[in-house]
């Protein structure tokens, strides 16, 4: 997973973009409710699905190519387990289902997730009444996966630049010394943000 | 005149038992810009906590921290925190919120303020602090002297009487630092500024505060104290460059 | 283990729906009531961390990498319900951002990585524990949790796959478990060297939270174990046995069975062209109870070699 493809799009202006998160939330969770209850006997409700994501991707003007590299990405996840239906009878119409279905709704979250800056998803939430408790922890969560991300660069970096012989052994001790070395600076790093919270009143 | 900012006799020990703070005493004239320096381990940071009330963590002692003359005490904790406004050292730590417009807009709203009054205040607070129109930013997408700056547009905006700031200066580059400064000269508020970086206290502060092994061991104008070789040495600091010249050769 | 979307049926979406939300819900309150203050953003921050750690790819046999899921090890670093909090978090941004694990599959998710995979986790660990302290009894619990939690999740991954009339059982079940018998072996190895790092560097991050009153953790363990027994119930095991499909027959009773799209293969059970599929389940079944024993036999290896004698006493003390 790389993060410079995390929301990447999501600030550009465009018909969709400027549309309302909650509206955006809608229409996608209501696609993929759509897609996936088709039945595999309607192509033609499959191409509608098709269709509609396809005149939201061209309006938000997010450059094609984007699409194409995200889905090869995530692409694998979806392939591993579908290869399995292939052995059984009818397994090639499974599977052939399957894949339409899933890419269709890949698309459709992808296009959202590039239209929609989280922080908008997340005062969706908030007006929904999701509890606050999950809702501060996502907001942290998203806030500081990119300060975490870059302090497991820069470790393994460190280590990697110390680190003169590939062992398999080595390999698993400096990985596990990067996570636990990781969640005691993340646990050092909460303590510090809990003070800066208090420190502006925070009740 | 009350002084802004007062301690009495502030003591503190880690729970690992370590002294942090032994005795510390001085206070603060209101619109007075204060540096406070020693070397790492002297007990800076410690004692910025302290200023807010986040150490110790019971406040149940005699009050040793007076803001306005105002003892810092669980009852006006809360009047307290909206006074003394805090800039710490690592910005990611004080930038906690998802944009910058609600990381700006949340301590006025912990006091109550809302709707446009709010944006309103967001605004100001981000002209203050010289980055108006950033509300919609991602702190991800910020430069490290931008994100300092919406940290102290962050404090600007609770309007506090008492600015604290731990290592404004540090990892920033040259024209960072010199329009940070630009910025906290624009800032009314009484300011304590804890610092390695002297030139900033020489530009800023007239007068300066020695601390080592949680001690006050020096307290007077920045000239004479900071060209003062011998107390520089001692304490692990050094006479800055810029003062060189006050050497009597 | 992400399931994407289109492989749920509509029931088994509604199912595993309703028992996501009604675990995350149960975790939310439970945490809600007995975390401290100012351990709030710790839940962001060790989504967070959760987050940066499972991008680091482990390698597995063959040329094949796994990634840590997380479960067990943010169970003991910060107790079961903060864990399934912290999980689903984790698994609602990757849903939302990544378009990793699908919306309408995040229930499935929850239940499977968030839940089974910390909570049944964590009461594996705890049954462990209570046996073998000292540092030592730490890393052969942790590593024997992690493993066993891996392959309960996949298993349960299966079931719902299964439940869908996307995959036969038959044919996924030996597929999945096998493979999560091996990627388990990984996950436990990280989780035991990480917390065995952790509980050196700092004894008091392990399991410190907040000791929750004897009472409150039957409370706990009680309302996830009726939640993942639910579960298993519901959607895995009508499969493992001649048992009847119970979800077909709530979706029945509920009267949605209608509404849910036509199931893909129309006789799961059907005559399968793969000879010996039938056997490969019961030589999955077999595999595994041998792999229980073996990885225990490991895991206590591992935490031998890691821990020396002199070191075992400076441990946090069992609980």
């Amino acid at each position: 997973m790389r993060l410079d493809l995390l929301d990447h799009h999501s600030r550009l202006d465009s018909p969709i973009h400027r549309l309302p998160a909650a509206v955006k939330l809608v229409a996608a969770v209501g696609l993929v409710v759509a897609t996936v209850l088709l039945p595999a006997s309607r192509p033609a409700g499959f191409a509608l699905v098709a269709a509609a994501v396809a005149v939201a991707a061209v309006l938000s003007r997010i450059p094609p190519a984007f699409f194409g590299k995200r889905l090869l990405l995530l692409e694998p996840l979806a392939l591993g387990v579908a290869v399995l239906a292939i052995f059984q009878p009818g397994g090639w119409r499974v599977f052939a289902t399957v894949m339409v279905r899933t890419n269709l709704c890949l698309l459709t979250m992808i296009l959202l997730s590039n239209t929609t800056p989280f922080a908008d998803v997340l005062r969706v939430l908030q007006r929904v009444r999701v509890p606050p408790l999950l809702v501060t922890t996502l907001a942290l969560m998203y806030r500081y996966l990119f300060v975490l991300a870059d302090e497991v660069g820069r470790m393994g970096r460190a280590r990697a630049s110390r680190t003169f012989s590939p062992q398999r052994g080595v390999a698993w001790r400096s990985l596990a010394g990067i996570v636990s070395q990781l969640f005691i600076r993340s646990t050092e790093r909460a303590e510090r943000i809990y003070a800066a919270m208090c420190a502006r009143g925070w009740q | 005149m009350t002084p802004a900012l007062e301690l009495r006799n502030l003591c503190f020990r880690y729970p690992d038992g370590t002294e942090a703070l032994r005795a510390v005493s001085f206070a603060v004239g209101e619109g007075d810009c204060v540096g406070l320096i020693g070397p790492n381990g002297a007990g800076k940071s410690t004692l910025m906590l302290h200023l807010n009330g986040i150490l110790p963590e019971r406040l149940d002692g005699e009050p040793t921290v007076f803001v306005g003359g105002r003892p810092l005490t669980a009852a006006n904790l809360t009047a307290i925190r909206r006074d003394v406004g805090l800039l710490f050292q690592d910005p990611d730590d004080q930038l906690f919120c998802p944009t910058v417009f609600e990381d700006v807009a949340f301590g006025p709203q912990q006091f109550g303020l809302g709707g446009d009054a709010l944006a309103a205040r967001v605004g100001d607070a981000l002209a203050r602090a010289g980055i108006r129109g950033y509300e919609k930013r991602q702190p991800h997408h910020l430069s490290h002297g931008q994100k300092r700056r919406v940290c102290l547009a962050g404090v600007l905006a609770c309007e506090p009487r008492v600015l604290v700031l731990d290592e404004p200066t540090s990892d920033l580059d040259p024209r960072g630092k010199r329009e940070l400064k630009a910025v906290l000269r624009q800032i009314p508020a009484t300011k304590l500024i804890a610092t390695h970086d002297l030139e900033l206290v020489v530009e800023l502060c007239p007068r300066v505060i020695v601390m080592d092994e949680g001690r006050v061991v020096a307290d007077g104008p920045t000239l004479s104290l900071l060209s003062d070789e011998a107390l520089m040495l001692a304490h692990g600091l050094e006479k800055p460059h810029s003062l060189q010249h006050h050497h009597p050769h | 283990m992400h399931i994407p979307d289109g492989f749920l049926d509509a029931k088994t979406v509604v199912a595993t729906g309703a028992l996501a939300t009604g675990g995350l819900g149960f975790a939310l309150r439970q945490v809600g009531a007995r975390l401290p203050r100012r351990r709030v953003p710790l839940m962001g921050l060790a989504a967070a961390f959760v987050f940066a750690a499972q991008m680091l790819n482990f390698p597995v046999a063959g040329g094949t990498s796994g990634h840590l899921v997380g479960g067990v090890l943010t169970a003991v670093l910060l107790g079961p319900s903060a864990a399934v909090v912290v999980l689903s978090a984790v698994l609602i941004v990757q849903c939302f951002l990544f378009a990793d694990g699908g919306v309408l599959a995040l229930g499935a998710n929850i239940f499977n990585m968030a839940i089974v995979n910390s909570v049944a986790g964590y009461g594996i660990y705890r049954a462990v524990r209570r046996l073998f302290g000292g540092l030592r009894g730490l890393v052969l619990a942790s590593a024997f949790a992690a493993w066993c939690a891996t392959v309960l999740a996949a298993v349960c991954c299966t079931g719902q796959l299964a439940s869908s009339g996307t995959v036969a059982w038959v044919v996924a079940f030996p597929a999945m478990a096998n493979v999560h018998m091996l990627i388990g072996l990984g996950e436990a190895l990280i989780t035991a060297l990480v917390i065995a790092g952790v509980a050196r560097a700092r004894p008091e991050l392990v399991e410190e939270g907040a000791p929750p009153r004897v009472g409150e953790r039957y409370v706990e363990f009680a309302g996830f174990g009726v939640l993942v027994a639910l579960g298993l119930a519901l959607l895995v095991a009508p499969h493992a046995s001649s048992l009847p499909d119970g979800l077909e027959k709530v979706a029945a009773a509920l009267g949605f069975e209608h509404k849910a799209a036509q199931p893909l293969v129309a006789a799961p059970f059907g005559d399968y062209h793969l000879p010996g599929v039938k056997s490969a389940v019961w030589a999955t079944a077999w595999a595994g109870a041998i792999g229980t024993v073996v990885v225990f036999a490991l895991a206590w290896l591992l935490a031998r070699s890691l821990v020396p004698k002199s070191r075992d006493d400076a441990a946090p003390p069992r609980r």
